[in-house]
Parts: C-alpha cells; structure tokens; sequence
C-alpha cells in the first residue's frame, strides 16, 4: 500500500491546494465527532429551549415559554440559592485549604513524597464510589462512622445529611476531600518557582519567617490562586453527582442545585427536555459570564509574565 | 514506592523556612507542629478509603448491628460472595470494554486533529482551534440532554459506540497533544515532506514514534476517565446487558436492590482498578497536574 513518491513529483502532485484537502481530510473525521458531542448538542439545545418536546422530538414553539415558568418556579431560586450557597462554601473551605496544604508540606522535607502522594489519592478515585463511601460516614445511623467516632466521646449519634442547614458545607467538605490534594499539588509547583535567593535577600534585610510569608510567598501564588479560584467557581457551579447520589436534592430540596435541576427536568420523571435545556442555557450563560473573566485574569497574568 | 521525587542526594530545605532558620527553638517547633499537620492531611486523606477496605470484611449482620470501625475478621469470602454473587465481574468486563474503545478513540481521534492544528495547519485551521478552545471552557454537560436525544435518534443507543466516540472529542485530549507536538522542531516535518512523505505518512513514521509520552499521558486520563464516567453511561447502557461497574453502582445505591454491605464492596471493587493505576503511574499522573495545570 506503501507510494514512494520522489521530492519532484509530490511537489508536483501534491500543489498548496491537495495539501491543504489532505491536511484537512485527516482532521475530518474529529471534527465531525466534535460536532456530534459537543458543538452541536450546544447549539441544539439552544434551539430545543424555545419548544415542548414530544418523545426525543421538538413538538411546538413556545417563544420564551420554557424560560418564564422556570423563572417563575420556585424550585428554580431555591436551586440557584443553593448553588450560590455551594459557591461560597467551597470557597470558605475549598479554596484556602489547597494553600494551606501546599504550604504546610511544602515546608517539610523527609516525607514530603509520602504527604503529596496521599494527599492525591482521593482525586484518582471515580467520584461517584467516593460519594457512596461517604454516605457509609455520614448515616444517621450508630453505625455511621462519623456516630461511631462521636459515641467514643460520648457524643449523641447526630443525623448530617437531613439538616438543613448543614447538607451544603457537609457536600463541600466532601468534594475538598476529592480534590484539595491535586490542587496542593499544583500550588506546590508555583511555590517551587520562587527564587530561594528572595527569602535569603529578605532575612538579611530583618524578615522573619511570617513576614516572608507575607510578602513573598503571598505575592508568588497570587496571580495562580485568583485562576485557580475563577476555575473552582466554574466546577463548582456545575455540581451534580453529590446531591443527586447523596441527598436526591433533599432534605425539602435544601441541596438541589441548578445543574440537578435541569437533570430532573429531563429524567426525573416528567420527561421535559425543553425546560431543561432552557435551564441548560441559564446556567451557561452564568458560567460564561466566569469563563470571561478567567480569560480576563489569565491575560493579566500572562501580560505580568511577558 | 511513594517518592513522587527522585531523592535529593542532601536534604535541603525548599520552603519559606530556610535552613538557618532552623537553630531557633520556636522555629523547630514550629517544624514538629508542621509534621503534626501534614500527618494528619495523609490520615483524613487515606482514613475513608482504608475504612471501606476493612469494612468489606464486615458480614451484613456485623455492618447493620456493630458500632466499630473494623471488622470482627478479615473474612475475605464476604468479598468473593459479592463478586460472585451480584456478577460484578460481567460490569467488570463491560467496564474493561468501554475502556478499551475509549482509549483507542482518545489517542487516534484527538492526535490526528492535535496533528492538523499544530502542523499541518491548513487554511482556516484557526475557526476549528478556536472552537477547540472554545469546547474546553464550556461545561459539556450542559449539551447531554440534546445529545441524548440525537443518540436515541440514531438508534446508536444501548450499546458502547457513543462513549467510545465520545472519547475522540476532547477538547483537553487535542490540547495535550498540541501542546505536545508544537515542540516538535519544525525542520523534522520539513525534511519528511520533502522526502516525500503524505501528512498521514508523517504521522505514522515520524510524529507517532516521538509521542509516546504524550500518548501515555492521554491514554492514562482516558483510562480512568472511561472507567469513573456514569452519566452517559448511564443513559446509554442503563438496563442493558452492558451496564459497566459505574452504573451498575449508581442502580445499587439509587434503587437499594443491594444490602448496605454489599453497596460497599461494590465500592470497593470500583476503586480498585484506578488506586493500581495511579500507583503505576503516579510520577506521570502528578507530573501532568503540575504541566498543565488541569486536573483529568
């Protein structure tokens, strides 16, 4: 199957214009599977927020029919509520203890492979197991761990996941444990970047180790902690597995968020694509409003670097 | 086993203490503290996942009525029971199927547009770059209503063809490759072209043989990334003889078909295969994180 073709007849054969078919023909085949997953569907489901939908087919044009009832559902603020709440947990907890982490081992020195790498393991996980192995912990039952562990300090057995003021940051405590170790990781990379010669400069100067912290450290991880921060916004924002395996957005929808909600829309039961793909668009035309401002940010940064 | 590192040859502090910092007495306890701390991170970090091992052992009568962390014994026929008995090992095969499919379709599918936009670069490439670029940023689970409609329309559905193909669009996939190939010096192309290689005999003689880290990367991320996926699993193969380990663990845990101790096995037996390729990977997997500053 092999063509051997000399120098002068490819030049000859194959012209700007063959080269740029063939260039364009190897290229065919993923661009057509990125049309199918997801350029397409994306545009699809922009029109799909504008009809009912009969079975897998669009049935009537209802103009902005699908957007008004959700805005005018209850469930849909509760769940934008709750996302929001989601948002701001996960960066009371989720954001400052990737740092703290990062810092905290990055000043050890035997067993710092040991730390990284336990620390890690949870990412590596399927997210939907460790969700389920955490509902063994949070059960309400004495044999729940978290009952288990309190009964030793003599502690009443508590119920954890049917609080509702306590479900959001027990959920947000779960995903930090999943994720906080990869994100160390990443600020232990930037950390790694800093000239050591700056805190040497800095103690003869007078610095001692908190105000090298403040002032050298800081500084070092900003520019990396505000895209970090902008990319957990947007992860964040698009929970789904935790409520839906953990709570079923319960207790009295206390933990449903935006993206469960459209999920319910279109599989839970009463089949509504439409509506669902309208809640679709909401959440990101929000999400788009963060992505532009990741870009902003990362320019920034990128402008400071060059 | 766990250095993620090569061991430095003398121990020399890295971090904002610095060695001569070290003689003070508050500074050194404020080391011990420091152990302190991070030996804690390592337990919450491993605690959860060394319990359900060990709660595996548990028989359903010790797990619904004793109030310990560990096991009476570590009897290890309860696992064998739940293996056999609910068939795991048929999701453990549909599993290692989906996998397979979605390794292949994430190495060719990517690499070749990887390949188009980082060298051929024919006319227009950018629109397609752009949109590449585009797809990273916005969430793909917005679109998996649509796209489960048009599954259903092609009758592609209760079997594995969408996720493999699926697995060929990934936006972070073309970007490892791309960034990957873009170090390629140019004159390597030029001189295969000019030796009268196609674009598609220069992928396969020249670009293919000097990627084989990268591929190793990707097809690492595909891995774990087809074995712990459960949405459109579930929505394509959910009550079908296909149904991989996730979304026969989702049906356990949303349905209760299963006792509270068998749900943990099941868990088990879902986190083993990506713990194994993370320590057999580990120095790959962590090293990337650090790249490219994304988690898979």
């Amino acid at each position: 199957m092999e063509r051997t073709v000399t120098y002068r007849q490819s030049r000859r054969g194959g012209g700007k214009l063959t080269q740029h078919l063939s260039s364009w023909l190897i290229m065919l085949p993923s661009i057509l599977l990125f049309a199918f997953f997801l350029w397409g569907p994306l545009a699809q489901g922009i029109v799909m927020s504008f009809f009912t939908t009969r079975n897998v087919s669009l049935d009537k044009f209802v103009g902005i029919g699908n957007y008004a009832s959700i805005f005018k559902s209850q469930e849909f603020w509760q769940a934008f509520g709750n996302t929001v709440m989601y948002t701001v947990w996960s960066l009371v907890i989720g954001f400052l203890v990737p740092i703290a982490m990062a810092l905290v081992i990055g000043e050890t020195t035997r067993g710092k492979g040991f730390f990284r790498t336990a620390s890690y393991v949870p990412n590596v996980l399927p997210g939907l197991a460790a969700i389920i192995l955490y509902t063994a912990f949070f059960s309400a039952e004495e044999t729940g761990v978290f009952n288990i562990i309190l009964k030793w300090f003599g502690v009443e057995r508590q119920s954890y996941l049917t609080e509702m003021g306590l479900v959001i940051p027990l959920i947000v405590i779960i995903s930090t444990w999943k994720g906080a170790g990869a994100t160390a990781l990443i600020y232990m990379a930037g950390l790694s970047g800093i000239n050591p010669e700056l805190y040497e400069a800095a103690t003869i100067d007078g610095a001692g180790i908190w105000k090298r912290v403040r002032h050298i450290t800081m500084p070092a991880i900003f520019n990396l902690g505000s895209t970090l921060m902008i990319l957990q916004i947007i992860t964040v924002f698009q929970i789904l597995y935790e409520p839906m395996v953990l709570t079923k957005g319960g207790p009295d929808n206390a933990s449903l968020s935006l993206m469960y909600l459209m999920w319910r829309y279109a599989f839970g039961g009463r089949i509504e694509f439409g509506k669902a793909a309208a809640a679709g668009v909401i959440i990101s035309l929000i999400l788009l409003l963060f992505t532009l401002l990741y870009t902003r940010v990362n320019r920034r940064k990128n402008d400071w670097e060059g | 086993m766990w250095d993620l590192n090569k061991p430095r040859k003398a121990i020399l502090r890295t971090g904002v203490i610095r060695d001569f910092d070290t003689h003070a007495i508050g500074v050194k306890t404020g080391l011990v503290i420091i152990y302190i701390v991070c030996a804690l991170i390592a337990f919450v970090s491993l605690f959860p996942i060394l319990w359900v091992f060990f709660a595996g052992f548990k028989s359903l009568q010790e797990f619904v009525s004793s109030p310990t962390l560990l096991p009476q014994a570590l009897d290890l026929s309860q696992y064998t029971n739940t293996w056999s008995q609910l068939k795991i090992y048929n999701n453990y095969l549909n599993s290692v199927y989906h996998v397979a499919g979605s390794v292949v379709c994430a190495l060719v599918f990517n690499g070749l547009l990887a390949y188009g936009l980082a060298i051929l670069k024919p006319k227009g490439y950018k629109i397609v770059s752009s949109l590449v670029m585009f797809s990273l940023l916005m969430p793909a689970t917005i679109s998996i209503v649509p796209l489960f409609i048009n599954i259903q329309n092609l009758h592609m559905g209760r079997f594995f063809t969408p996720l493999w193909l699926a697995s060929g669009a990934s936006a972070f996939y073309v970007v490892l490759f791309r960034q990957f190939f873009e170090s390629f010096p140019g004159s390597i192309i030029e001189a295969s072209r000019i030796d009268g290689c196609t674009s598609l005999q220069t992928f396969r003689r020249i670009v293919l043989p000097l990627s084989k880290p990268i591929c190793v990367v990707v097809a690492i991320y595909a891995v774990n990334g087809a074995w712990s996926d459960f949405l459109l699993p579930y929505l394509v193969l959910d009550g079908t003889v296909w149904e991989t380990v996730m979304v026969r663990l989702y049906s356990f845990s949303s349905q209760q078909t299963v006792n509270a101790d068998d749900l943990m096995r099941a868990v088990v037996f879902a986190m083993i295969p990506p713990i194994l390729l993370f320590f057999l990977f580990q120095k790959k997997l962590t090293e990337n994180v650090v790249v490219s500053g994304i988690k898979g």
